[in-house]
């Protein structure tokens, strides 16, 4: 009896045909990218086979995420395929441009290292004091995987489409750090045991960066922090300094994406480290869409403040009604609220509104930005693997 | 008022769908013209510098790069340093020996010698500014030397 009061407060989820309905635009926009791909010279059977399986597992997902109403649950597979998916593609890529995983100075003087969004809080203020941009890429495409015109649109739209929901719905190392904090069923280190003034790390790390970067004129993060260079490209250990920026980065990958996530069942990189979430935080402000705890139906059984991988709710959440401005709008909390109290919101809507259709608004751009990150990556680490399964390498 | 407020927050909700739906169209017409217009460049510490004195060879051509103290956001670094770089890889004969102005008043400031197959580089400084080499590196499409210099105008 309980399970099926509880099962009914969850978020419902809604007929097949209406979500097949409200898929079908998202599903024709996307296609759209692999379509303009396979026109656009002569078609490898392995890249059809590699696009259509990754858009048809991404639609199946986004259908079943409507229909179920567990948001969480599919949007999770998702975001980690995308995060496995990168490195597939981006380290063959690598070693067919440059020989290996390494950057040398030889490529950085000429450009070759890959944008990512994560640089963008470094590059910001010397950009706009100096006009320069502070890393050894390319403005516009070129030989590197991204360009810094792309990394620029791509991480406006997202703010302003989903504000900090790029971190669970458009990064793609996050994914990485959500797979570790999902493998244990139960965490070791529990939540009460973590002292809260963690929290306040990534934006104390966002200040250092931003400040040390603009001193020094060097993208300090992705020289001596990123941890997730380890599943991309990194600094050629070819100084003594060099080699201290390897193992700190490696050590940081095992610590924060790895081990402590394993432990504690939280994204622990995510939500006490990475500087980008930080700043998208304040963006989140802007944003339209927001996570609200109905007080009416909360019990302050506080599932939620335990659940959250982010540690974007505490008990004062709980007394206001809103999450911390950290929030990622995962739906961990939307999903396994026993009370269904907690839901997507519409900034000066009524809290009481239609929340199917704060839902359904939210998911909408949150999908489409995770679809054309997520399936681009997916199709093309897919296209690696059958190259080693047709031809026993990932190489071209 | 809370009408108002509401029919706005469903406005900037559908919104936010069509600008989601917008970023990869975006990314594929504007963001080029957009950032070319902003006129950002890419640090000199990385891209050189621009270049200020292009030597002709025939075969192939010397680029002589500003000299780059700009490190910090207001005024200038004590030392800095000069790029140099020659171009196409393809044409370039297996020893270079020349002679660089680097503050263009006429006068030689160093001369370097490279092997452009061993990446092996010698510097002679005629400047008191002019104080080692830093690396001889071998970029995609061309071969570059960067030189350590103390700055001539502090």
């Amino acid at each position: 009896m309980t399970t099926l009061v509880q099962t009914k407060a969850r978020s419902p989820g809604m007929a097949v045909w209406k979500a097949v309905l409200l898929m079908l635009p998202a599903a024709l926009l996307s296609s759209l990218t692999w379509l303009g791909n396979l026109m656009s010279g002569e078609i490898d059977p392995l890249i059809v086979i590699a696009l259509v399986a990754s858009w048809l597992g991404f639609t199946v997902l986004f259908v079943l995420m409507l229909t179920t109403g567990k948001t969480h649950r599919y949007r999770s597979i998702m975001f980690i395929l995308t995060a496995i998916a990168l490195p597939l593609d981006f380290i063959p890529y690598m070693v067919e441009t440059y020989g290996s995983m390494m950057l040398t100075e030889d490529v950085m003087f000429s450009g070759g290292a890959s944008f990512c969004p994560l640089t963008m809080p470094m590059v910001i203020v010397p950009a706009l004091l100096k006009g320069v941009v502070i890393f050894p890429g390319e403005i516009l495409p070129g030989t590197a995987k991204g360009a810094f015109s792309i990394m620029f649109i791509l991480w406006v739209g997202a703010s302003l489409a989903v504000g900090r929901g790029w971190c669970s719905w458009g990064c793609f190392y996050g994914g990485w750090d959500e797979l570790f904090s999902r493998l244990r069923k139960k965490p070791l280190i529990k939540h009460k045991q973590i002292d809260s003034r963690w929290r306040y790390l990534p934006f104390a790390v966002l200040l250092a960066i931003v400040l040390l970067s603009a001193i020094t004129f060097s993208p300090i993060y992705c020289e001596w922090l990123c941890p997730f260079k380890a599943v991309t490209e990194f600094q050629a250990p070819s100084s003594a300094l060099a080699v201290v920026q390897v193992t700190i980065f490696a050590l940081l990958f095992i610590g924060l994406v790895v081990v402590l996530p394993l432990l504690t069942r939280r994204r622990i990189q995510c939500g006490l480290f990475c500087p980008f979430g930080a700043m998208q935080s304040f963006l989140n402000k802007i944003n339209i869409f927001e996570v609200r705890i109905d007080l009416e139906k909360c019990t302050q059984c506080e599932k939620c403040i335990r659940e959250c991988p982010t540690f974007s709710l505490d008990e004062s959440s709980l007394e206001s009604g809103k999450p911390l401005m950290t929030c990622t709008k995962c739906a961990q909390c939307v999903d396994t609220c026993p009370q269904g109290a907690i839901a997507y919101h519409i900034k000066g809507t009524p809290l009481r509104a239609n929340s199917t259709v704060a839902k359904v608004l939210f998911l909408y751009p949150a999908y489409i930005l995770l679809m054309f990150l997520g399936a681009g990556s997916v199709a093309a680490a897919l296209y690696r693997i059958l190259m080693l399964v047709t031809t026993g390498s990932m190489l071209h | 008022m809370e009408k108002l407020r509401s029919v706005l927050g469903y406005i900037m909700a559908v919104f936010s769908c069509l600008i989601s739906a917008a970023i990869l169209p975006a990314i594929a017409t504007l963001s080029e013209p957009l950032i070319t217009a902003t006129g950002l460049t890419i640090s000199p510490n990385y891209s050189g510098g621009e270049v200020v004195q292009t030597i002709d060879h025939g075969a192939y051509e010397t680029h002589v790069h500003r000299m780059v103290f700009d490190d910090i956001l207001i005024g200038e670094r004590k030392e800095g340093f000069i790029q140099v770089d020659w171009t196409p890889l393809d044409a370039l004969p297996a020893g270079i020996d020349e002679e660089i102005d680097a503050d263009g008043d006429g006068q030689a400031d160093f001369r370097i010698e490279v092997d452009t197959t061993t990446k092996e580089a010698t510097l002679t400084p005629y400047a008191s500014w002019v104080l080692e080499l830093e690396g001889a590196y071998k970029p995609k499409g061309f071969f570059l030397v960067r030189v350590h210099l103390e700055n001539p105008s502090r």
